[in-house]
This record gives structure tokens, sequence and C-alpha cells, in this order.
């Protein structure tokens, strides 16, 4: 019995390393696309529906457009960024290295002048180094934006889908991830954009201190919805703001997104979602690789994408878009032009 | 079939060293080939552009190339061109080694002493956070340059084993004098650190400079040197210093176990507490000193992340405590076996890195695949450790019954 076990065990393991053997035709490499990128995303990691799954739209948009392909790294903390960073620069195969979010300003100030040659390109923050493109947005203008519509409903009696609002108090909401200078300055945005919209509005804000605490967005807004009568939340937490719309599916309110079409992107929330004060995160990556391609990378320069630039916008809910009112679009239309034309100026701090 | 079972668990408890290693090894061998095939079918539902046509199914991953980059890229692919000792990979391999070195030994300290200390994660968090803390304020009176780094960096590794000592001691002394079970406390006390660092960092030790929660960097002068000519480039996160220390640490747990009456003591506290009373061990005592040495461990793991990993501490510290748990189940809780688990998950860690970069391999597999070559070397360890007891019982109710009639045949 013991004989032929070990006789069956010798055959198969024999086989199957034979097996393998005779199966590797020297495929599975990478390199075989002309251009690599490597993409480094922020903690809160993919299947957020926004932040870092905008990025992955850009660089597989891209991949569909040119001879491209790439890898991709999913830190967990902060600690990681920088190992991340230079897995991709260590192998030197890699065209571009895209560091998605601030949180990897630290790592890219050390990384950058340690790889001259490496091209990065780095997202919501600037590293002021010859290899390095930065692309910033304009949040606090895209913010008011939304600030701007809220603070107009919350007055009104509206109900669309599955919320409506509290016609008699007009307090709406702000869930921020990470308390730091760049979702402060959505606060900021959003809160001018609401006291433009009406002087008498209260603005209410948390901050969760995550970005991928679902159950801890959800907590927050369900205080605001329950204790502080809140009708509408605004989030710029990633995936921390899917609690976010689920606290208002369960209490009957609103929320608006951030950063992707959230109402697209996030479907089962559409019913609650009223707008999404995008941020496109994707026409960055996209432009950052189009330029590696038409070897017209220009590093060491800032692009700014604001609300001209439509690098942040307004974006009205897809199931509930259509059941805002005519005059309140129009208001948020004009303030839109306002702001490009200078008439209005955004605070970017609170 | 549970005599065949019996059978096999006495096999495994009584295999020596060379046996024990051997089963190690063939365990590998098993995994390496299971993963190959998991890998390999996995490719059949992924798409690419270049893959191995059979039967109609396009197979995306190569199993050959995923092992090949997995343990010879942790090495830093010596079998190419243009390869150097001292490069990244290899750094980062035994960066991992060294610190899991210090988290296995402060789990494995604690077993042996009969207690599960899962609270490794914890001391080295709060021992991490003491010695960026000592570092950073001690460098104001402390004359920089070599003066610096020969006073900085013993007192903080001092502060990281001391911190960590006490934030052990205390489900130690829980345990002996109220009665608490460790693993409960020890695992709750882990979620405390987490919290009590966050509050504390940004209380007062936040970097004004930084949006990250992290401390100040300490001056780079106290961050552990590394060897010249010889040693790993300033980049590389990596001192040879540091592992050597690690071994050294690791060689006078090993001698503190074998050689001392405290080890003795604290071996046969772990064995038969009850025979460690009878021969006048303090058990209570017993049990805060070897959670307290646990701790110390942890917390000196917690100072070399800070001083060679990155300079300062960051919220969010990597798991290596609960590495450390997995590293000290596959070394038998044997210190010296502590570096070779360290290295191999050190291989591992690095190894996942180079898959990610050198194939289209997606992560979650990868983890899988390392998963299973833990899984497979620890088991037949495990099985060990806990057939022990199991077997004991059993050879003494055999050496019973042969004192009388009929033999074994009584089950």
């Amino acid at each position: 019995m013991g004989q032929n076990r070990r006789r069956f065990l010798e055959g198969a393991s024999a086989m199957g390393l034979a097996g393998i053997a005779g199966c590797v035709g020297g495929f599975g490499a990478e390199g075989d696309a002309e251009y690599q990128v490597g993409m480094v995303y922020a903690t809160g990691g993919l299947g957020d529906d926004s932040f870092n799954d905008m990025a992955q739209q850009g660089v597989t948009d891209a991949r569909d457009e040119f001879d491209l392909a790439f890898d991709e790294t999913e830190p967990g903390s902060e600690g990681e960024f920088d190992g991340a960073q230079r897995d991709y620069a260590e192998s030197g195969e890699y065209d571009l290295i895209c560091c998605i979010g601030y949180a990897q300003t630290d790592a890219l100030s050390g990384n950058a002048p340690e790889y001259p040659e490496q091209n990065f390109m780095i997202i919501d923050s600037v590293v002021e180094e010859e290899n390095v493109r930065n692309y910033v947005f304009g949040e606090p203008e895209g913010s008011f934006q939304v600030g701007h519509l809220a603070g107009l409903l919350t007055d009104q009696e509206f109900a669309a889908g599955a919320g409506e609002t509290n016609p008699e108090e007009s307090v709406v909401g702000f869930v921020g991830g990470t308390e730091s200078q760049l979702i402060e300055s959505f606060q900021a945005g959003f809160e001018a954009g609401v006291e433009y919209a009406n002087e008498d509005a209260e603005v209410v804000s948390s901050y969760v201190g995550d970005f991928n605490d679902t159950a801890g967005g959800q907590e927050a807004a369900r205080t605001m919805y329950q204790d502080q009568n809140a009708d509408i939340v605004f989030h710029a937490a990633g995936r921390t703001g899917i609690g976010v719309f689920q606290a208002a599916q369960d209490e009957g309110r609103f929320a608006i997104g951030v950063d992707d079409d959230q109402s697209l992107s996030n479907e089962d929330y559409a019913d609650v979602i009223l707008a999404s004060m995008v941020k496109r995160v994707d026409t960055a990556v996209y432009s950052a690789i189009e330029s590696v391609v038409n070897d017209n990378f220009a590093g060491g320069e800032t692009v700014t994408l604001g609300l001209e630039e439509e690098g942040v916008a307004n974006v009205y809910g897809d199931e509930l878009g259509d059941e805002i009112p005519q005059e309140i679009k129009d208001q948020v239309a004009e303030s839109r032009q306002a702001i490009i034309d200078g008439d209005i100026d955004v605070p970017s701090e609170l | 079939m549970r005599e065949r079972l019996e059978r096999l668990l006495d096999r495994l408890v009584r295999a020596s060293v060379l046996e024990r290693i051997a089963i190690s090894v063939a365990a590998l061998f098993a995994a390496v080939l299971v993963g190959g095939v998991l890998v390999f079918v996995s490719g059949g539902f992924a798409s690419c552009r270049s893959g191995l046509d059979l039967a109609g199914w396009t197979f995306c991953y190569n199993p050959m190339q995923v092992y090949y980059e997995l343990f010879l890229g942790a090495l830093g692919h010596p079998l190419e061109g243009g390869w150097e000792l001292t490069n990244y990979s290899l750094a980062t391999t035994l960066q991992q080694t060294t610190l899991l070195i210090f988290a296995g030994l402060s789990v494995a300290v604690a077993f042996r002493a009969g207690l599960l200390n899962i609270g490794t994660q914890g001391q080295l968090v709060v021992g991490g956070l003491a010695t960026a803390v000592t570092v950073v304020y001690a460098a104001a009176v402390v004359p920089d340059g070599f003066v610096g780094t020969v006073v900085l960096i013993p007192i903080g590794v001092l502060a990281g084993a001391l911190v960590g000592g006490f934030y052990g001691a205390i489900p130690g002394v829980l345990k002996a004098y109220a009665d608490a079970n460790e693993v409960i406390t020890t695992i709750m006390l882990n979620f405390v650190a987490a919290g009590v660092t966050s509050t504390v960092l940004s209380w007062q030790f936040q970097d004004p400079n930084s949006n990250n929660p992290q401390t100040a960097p300490v001056p780079e002068y106290a961050e552990i040197p590394n060897l010249p000519v010889v040693g790993f480039g300033a980049r590389a996160d990596f001192s040879l210093l540091a592992l050597a220390f690690a071994v050294a640490l690791m060689i006078g747990i090993a001698w503190l176990f074998a050689r001392t009456s405290f080890g003795y003591e604290l071996r046969t506290s772990g064995v038969q507490p009850e025979a460690a009373a009878y021969g006048g061990v303090d058990d209570r005592r017993m049990t805060v000193a070897s959670m307290t040495l646990s701790g110390a461990l942890g917390g000196i793991g917690g100072a070399f992340w800070v001083l060679m990993v990155h300079g300062r501490w960051l919220e969010n510290v990597p798991s290596l405590g609960f590495d450390g748990i997995a590293v000290s189940v596959l070394a038998g809780n044997n210190p010296l076996g502590v570096g070779g688990a360290a290295f191999l998950f050190g291989v591992l860690r690095s190894g996942e890195r180079a898959i990610g970069t050198g194939t289209g391999v997606p992560p979650e597999l990868v983890v899988i695949l390392t998963g299973l070559i833990i899984l497979f070397v620890a088991m037949p360890e495990f099985f060990r450790l806990f057939g022990r007891r199991f077997i004991r019982t059993e050879t003494r109710r055999v050496a019973r019954t042969d004192g009388g009639e009929g033999g074994e045949g009584d089950e």
C-alpha cells in the first residue's frame, strides 16, 4: 500500500514537473507592449468607485488608445508608498510612474531625485522636481458648485427618488476622509457655496479619519441626518463615502458624490445621489501618459484643472438630475460662470 | 482510521530535526506544485496579449515564471546579468527578515512559557512610537555626527524595549494576578495600542510639515548606519548591522533558554506549570517576566522599524507582529528556527513585489500563492505542536495498561 502510494506520488510529481516545463514557452512575460506604466494608488484602493477608480479609468483609456501595458499597486498604508514607488523605479522598465493622491508627496519627494531618469506624475500635490509632472484640481471651485446646489435645495420642499428634503430646517452636511489641507479645501468651497445660496443655512461637518471606512462614513452621515436634521450630505472621503450613500438611503435623504459621477458608478444609490463633484483624475492620468507617448513629457510643471478647464464640475445625478428644478440649475450655472470670470472668490482654506 | 491518524501524529511528534527539515522542504515543493496549477488555471480566465493557446483556451500566467520571480526576484535575479549582491530586492528581503526575527522571537518567548502572546503587534506599535519620540527629543541635546549615532541608537532601542516590555507586562500582570486570559487581553491591547498611539500622535508629535499621520523624522545620523564597502546603499532601508544584532539576539535567547536557570524555569512553566510550581518556580512572577521579555522584543522590533526603515514612526504600522506569530509557529517556537522562518517570510514578501512588477499576475493571486506556501510549511509544525499534548497523554495511558494484560488493545 505504502509502496504503491509512494510510486504514485513520484510518478505524479515527475509528470507534473515535466508538464509544467513542457508548457513553458516564455509566455506570460510582460514587456511586450511598447510603453509601460506603473500605477501607485491612494490608500482607499481600487473599488472605491471614485478617486482611485477614476485614475484607473485614465490608464485603461490610455491602454485602449496606445500600445501600452500597466501594473498596479494598492498600498494599504502611507508607509508603503515609498517601497511601491521604488519597486517600479528600481526595475527601470516603466516609462511613467503615476502616484495617485497627496499622501504620496513625502515618498515622492525622496524618490524623484534618486531616480532622475524616471518620469513621475502626481495627482493632488506638487513635488518640485525636474522629472515630476504635477496635477492639481480646483476642488474648492467644484465644491462651491455642489454647495450652491445643496444650499438652494435644502430650503425647498423637494422629493425625488428615495429621498426628500426637510423644508423646516436648512442644514446640510459634509463628511471628509482625513483632516488634511486638501480635504479641508473641499469643505471650505462647499461651505462658501452653501452660504452663497442661503445665508441662513447651516453646514455641519465631520471627519472620519479614513478613506476606507464605510461603516464610519455611514455612522457620521446617520448622525447628521437623524440628530442634526441635515437634508443633503456631501462627502469627500473615497470609499468611506459609500457609507454616506447607505445612510442617505436608510434615512430617505440626499447625498452628493465626489470625484466620479457616483450615480453611475454606484447605481444602487442613484436614487439618493443628487449630483457629484466630478474631478477628472482620469483626464490627468491620460494626458500624462499621452505626453509620454508623444515624447513631450514636461517634468517640473504643475497643471491646474479647474472649473474652466472642466477638471472639476458639478454633474447632476443620472436618476435625480432631471427632477431638480430648472431655475436651480440655472442659478448653479450662473455661479459657475461667475467663478470662471472671477466675480466670485472661492476660499480654499477653512 | 483513528489509529492511522494517531500513528501519523505520533510519527510527526517524534520526527528528528533532520526529518522535520525534510518535511518542510517537501511541504514547500507541494505548495509550489499546487500553487503552480492554481496560477496556470486562473491564467485561463484572464485576458492578455500573449498567452499560451491550449485546446481553445488562452492561458496567461506562466507558473514557472511566477516562481522564478518569487524566489529569485527576492534575491534580485542572481542569474541575470548585472547582478550585485547589495541590490534593492535583497535588501527588502533581509529588511523583512530582520524585523520578523524580532517579532518571531517575541511570540516564541511567550509561547515557550506557555503563553499565547497575540499582542506583539501592539507592543511593536507603542515601542516604535516611544523610540521615534525619544530619539527626536534626545537629538536636541546630543551632539550630532558619530557621537549622536552611538548615543541615540542605543537610547532609541532601549526606549522601544522598555515601553514594549511595559506594554507586554500589562497582560502578564492581568494573567498572573487576575487570571485574565492572555489571548483576549493581548488581542484587545492591540486595538488600544493603535488608538492610543494615534491620539498621542495627533495630540503632540505630528510632523507639522506633512499631511500624513507621522512623527517628525529622526536625524539622519540616528538611523541605523550602513557598513561601508560591503554594506547596502543608504537608500536601501536595510543595514547588515541590524541583521547582525537580530541574529545575536536570537542566539542570546537560545542561550537563555538552554543555559540559564531563568530559561529553564520559563520552559518548565510552559511544559508543565504544576511541576514548575512544585519545583519552586513562582509562576506569577514567571508569567509577568516572560510577557515583559516578549513585549520588550516586540518593542525592539518597533524600534528597528523606525530607525532602519522609515526614520520616523507612521500610523498604520504594517502587521509585523501578526506575521511574527506565523514565523514562530513555523519555527516550532525554537529561537534559532525563527531566523530561518523569518528569512522564508522575507523572501515571500520581497518576491511578492517582484511578481507584481515582473509578471501580469494580479496581487490577490500572489497573496494566495505565498499564503499556500506558509500554510503547507507551517501545518506539519502546527500539528506537531498540538499533537505533542495529545500523544503525551496517549503514551501515559499505554504505559499504565502495559502493566496489566492485553497491552494496547483497550481503545
